[in-house]
């Protein structure tokens, strides 16, 4: 161990490495998740967001409610992907016809 | 060392088996493979995927990735989400030759100063080319399961006036209002077992929680355990929640919907503060009253002010079970030290002796779910990150979404029961007056 504070320990984010995106310019939520992959592990950022979030205010100055946080996407959990074979939103789908067009 | 407390109320069952890194381990039926695990000496599970420093439990949620397994074949699995059963086989992953002793972890000294992927071998595009390419291959999470799935689930449906998603204290509370109010009510729970911090927390603990969620289960109230919302589509069909369960998917349909998620237990910032046996202080609050597993005999709480009577708490009910507890300030948490496991924490007065580090921050609201129905959240660090706003009956800035609990900014389970109680009850009159 090399003496790291660690934000995001799914993609192993730093604050060294928050302070390093910030220093070249990257402030706004999305491009520092974008640089840094903070959020994009398989937490997807429910340990590190308000972690990160928080730093970047103080690092960027910022009031904190001036930081919004990064959009939310589904699924918001590890999820088997043979859960979602047999939903009936497939089967539409399936009989769209834009969508047997592009097949 | 984790060790169990004999005589604990925990509910154990006849003792299993199951095969942990290729060692067999007493378990039993009713708990989570990580706390088998942790109660059998077991530290680290798998690798980081960047600088390969060990990774392990933190959370005890299923809210963290620490604990990631392969679990008898399948990859990726969180340990504290999977109950334990007879022959079941726990791998680590992501590490050569094993999590414990992992050559790969030489990056994280080569990179000590941190390694920033954008320009790995920076001045020649050429060699950052191949740097990356090098990474990809040492980068990953697990393997490809054994098998295909075989079975594809029908997708079952749900068509309620209430929907309760959590169910900790705030939200048995909210359903049970909502329940006895004639309003028909379905709650999803993502845990093995509901309750939440109810858990976590000695003030309450499991038993406080099995009486919760029986009462909310008499109620009326379907309550769906292991079984996680995990997206809202509000294209589908007018709007569906889907809801993912072990054996099935579920797409749920609500008039009104409450969300009680709670917040997530966050670690803190301090120099190595990753290093396995820094666990989040609900985490050795769940393992102590959950469980009837002390997560160590000499533990160092690190906190900030905001939860100092949580953490006074925890301090009390561990040291009533034998443990020696020391409480330091964030502030002057410095570092950590040992080799699979913690052994001292530095701190601006000194090395403090420890096998356990509990981390006690101000958790995180769990508000990534109200964020998908376009509830409006806001950064406010004392209440732990991105709060949902509600006004004083509960509602959110989305038509027919409400909150209440810890998603809406720390309170703790006591308040957090009593606001799930009365939003409850203001969702039932609200739907009252659509009736009309």
């Amino acid at each position: 161990m090399a003496g790291k504070i660690v934000l995001c320990r799914c993609e192993d984010v730093t604050l060294a490495d928050l302070e390093h995106c910030v220093s070249r310019g990257y402030q706004d939520i999305e491009e520092v998740k974008r640089y840094t992959g903070f959020g994009t592990g398989p937490c997807q950022g429910k340990e590190c967001l308000a972690a990160v979030a928080s730093q970047l205010a103080l690092l960027t100055d910022q009031s904190p409610a001036a930081i919004p946080p990064f959009t939310s996407r589904p699924p918001l959990a590890p999820t088997p992907l043979r859960l979602l074979a047999r939903d009936p939103g497939a089967h539409r789908f399936a009989d769209d016809p834009d969508s047997e067009r592009s097949s | 060392m984790a060790r169990r407390l004999p005589g604990h109320d925990a509910v154990r069952g006849e003792a299993i088996e199951v095969r942990i890194a290729d060692t067999s381990v007493r378990a039993f039926p009713d708990e989570s493979i990580a706390a088998a695990a942790i109660a059998s000496g077991t530290r680290v599970l798998a690798r980081s995927l960047k600088y390969h420093r060990p990774r392990t439990f933190f959370c005890f949620e299923g809210h963290c990735s620490g604990c990631l397994v392969r679990l008898s074949g399948v990859p990726n699995l969180r340990a504290c989400q999977a109950a334990c059963a007879a022959g079941a086989e726990v791998e680590g992953q992501n590490a050569f030759p094993s999590a414990e002793v992992d050559l790969l972890g030489a990056v994280d000294f080569l990179f000590s100063r941190g390694m920033d992927h954008h320009t790995l071998m920076t001045g020649s595009s050429v060699l950052n080319r191949l740097a990356n390419k090098v990474v990809r291959q040492l980068s990953g999470l697990g393997k490809l399961p054994d098998r295909a799935a075989t079975e594809l689930p029908e997708v079952a449906v749900r068509t309620v006036d209430v929907c309760v998603i959590g169910g900790g204290p705030a939200g048995l509370a909210a359903a049970a209002a909502t329940a006895r109010a004639g309003r028909s009510t379905i709650l999803v729970d993502d845990q093995l077992r509901p309750g939440g911090s109810l858990r976590t927390d000695p003030r309450t603990g499991r038993r406080a929680a099995e009486t919760r969620w029986a009462d909310t289960a008499a109620a009326g109230v379907e309550v769906l355990a292991r079984s996680t919302a995990i997206g809202y589509f509000p294209e589908d069909d007018g709007g569906v929640l889907a809801v993912s369960s072990p054996d099935r998917l579920y797409r749920i349909h609500a008039t009104s919907w409450i969300w009680a998620t709670g917040g997530y237990p966050v670690n803190l910032p301090f120099p190595d503060n990753d290093r396995p046996g820094v666990l989040a202080a609900r985490a050795v609050g769940r393992l102590l009253v959950d469980h009837g597993i002390l997560g160590g005999d000499k533990v160092c709480i690190v906190e900030v002010p905001e939860v100092a009577a949580d953490a006074a708490a925890l301090a009390a009910a561990l040291r009533e079970a034998g443990a020696e507890v020391g409480r330091i300030g964030l502030a002057s948490a410095t570092g950590t030290r040992g080799r699979s496991w913690v052994s001292a924490l530095d701190t601006l007065s000194g090395k403090v002796d420890c096998d356990l580090i509990a981390v006690a921050g101000i958790p995180a609201p769990a508000s990534e779910g109200p964020r998908q129905q376009g509830c409006k959240v806001v950064l406010d660090p004392p209440a732990g990150g991105f709060r949902v706003v509600v006004d004083e009956h509960g509602r959110t800035s989305a038509a027919g979404v409400w909150a209440c609990g810890d998603v809406t900014g720390y309170v703790g389970p006591a308040a957090a029961a009593e606001h799930g109680a009365r939003v409850g009850m203001n969702v039932a009159m609200a739907t009252m007056a659509v009736d009309w």
